[in-house]
């Protein structure tokens, strides 16, 4: 937990949502100079109780600590839901983070 | 080791990974073609099996010159009902950047910060719910190469 930085949201019925997830994002060009190996966010999703407001299945090729920046319809949303953020890096690894959703009522 | 057989290694370890519930549609299991295709032809025709024709309907900003080819900011907008959005360059070895499954009455307005080793051009396909495929592309300089070598 901890491993993201989200920002969310809500006014005019539309979330604005800034999600920066911390990784490294090693292309296997980088990782054979320094002997490593290649590590990076293969697919992030983002949801909403069982929504699903965001997917990306991405390559190497995002930069360092990518950042993701989206809009989603908030109609049907209450006070207090959040976005929850998972990701999936080549080596298998998972993390989720969520936050509250700013400006529902 | 072959640097090609490595990449197929990869796919196929990534192969075995048991698919969690999480993943609605992950396009790297779907078609692990697309990220080894090192020509933007063949990495769309690996993902769609089809063409695309030019749009006018998406909007692509990315900086004429890019200063740090580590991240460089690229926006995709469209007002096309889409179904899947696709981002590919011709700077680095593989062409495949990102893939985006638009959910059901999602909208179209993703940012993101890409890495491009040298100048280049990003092509951005948005494939509509009828299946066609839409495409807009932009050439930009890249001061700095971002893939640390």
């Amino acid at each position: 937990m901890g491993n993201m930085k989200i920002k969310v949201k809500s006014a005019g019925g539309i979330a604005k949502a800034k999600v920066q997830a911390k990784h490294e994002m090693l292309t296997y060009d980088a990782a054979k100079k320094k002997g490593k190996d290649a590590n990076f966010i293969t697919h992030i999703i983002g949801k909403v109780g069982d929504k699903v407001v965001y997917e990306l299945s991405s390559s190497q090729f995002l930069a360092k600590d990518p950042l993701f920046k989206f809009e989603f319809k908030t109609d049907g949303l209450k006070d207090g839901d959040k976005l929850e953020m998972t990701w999936t890096d080549l080596s298998g690894a998972t993390e989720t983070d969520a936050k509250k959703i700013k400006g529902l009522k | 080791m072959d640097r090609r057989k490595f990449l197929g290694l990869g796919m196929v370890a990534l192969a075995l990974v048991p698919a969690t519930s999480l993943h609605a549609l992950d396009f790297r299991k779907e078609k692990p073609d697309t990220w080894t295709a090192q020509t933007v032809d063949d990495a769309i025709k690996a993902l769609y099996g089809a063409t695309a024709t030019e749009s006018k309907d998406i909007t692509l900003k990315a900086p004429k010159v890019a200063s740090n080819g580590g991240a460089i900011p690229v926006t995709i907008k469209t007002s096309i009902d889409a179904k899947t959005v696709a981002m590919f360059q011709d700077a680095n070895p593989e062409s495949a950047v990102a893939v985006w499954t638009v959910p059901e009455g999602g909208i179209v307005n993703y940012t993101t910060k890409i890495k491009m080793k040298k100048s280049g051009t990003i092509t951005v396909i948005v494939e509509d719910k009828a299946g066609k495929l839409h495409s807009v592309k932009q050439t930009l300089e890249v001061a700095l190469g971002g893939c640390e070598g």
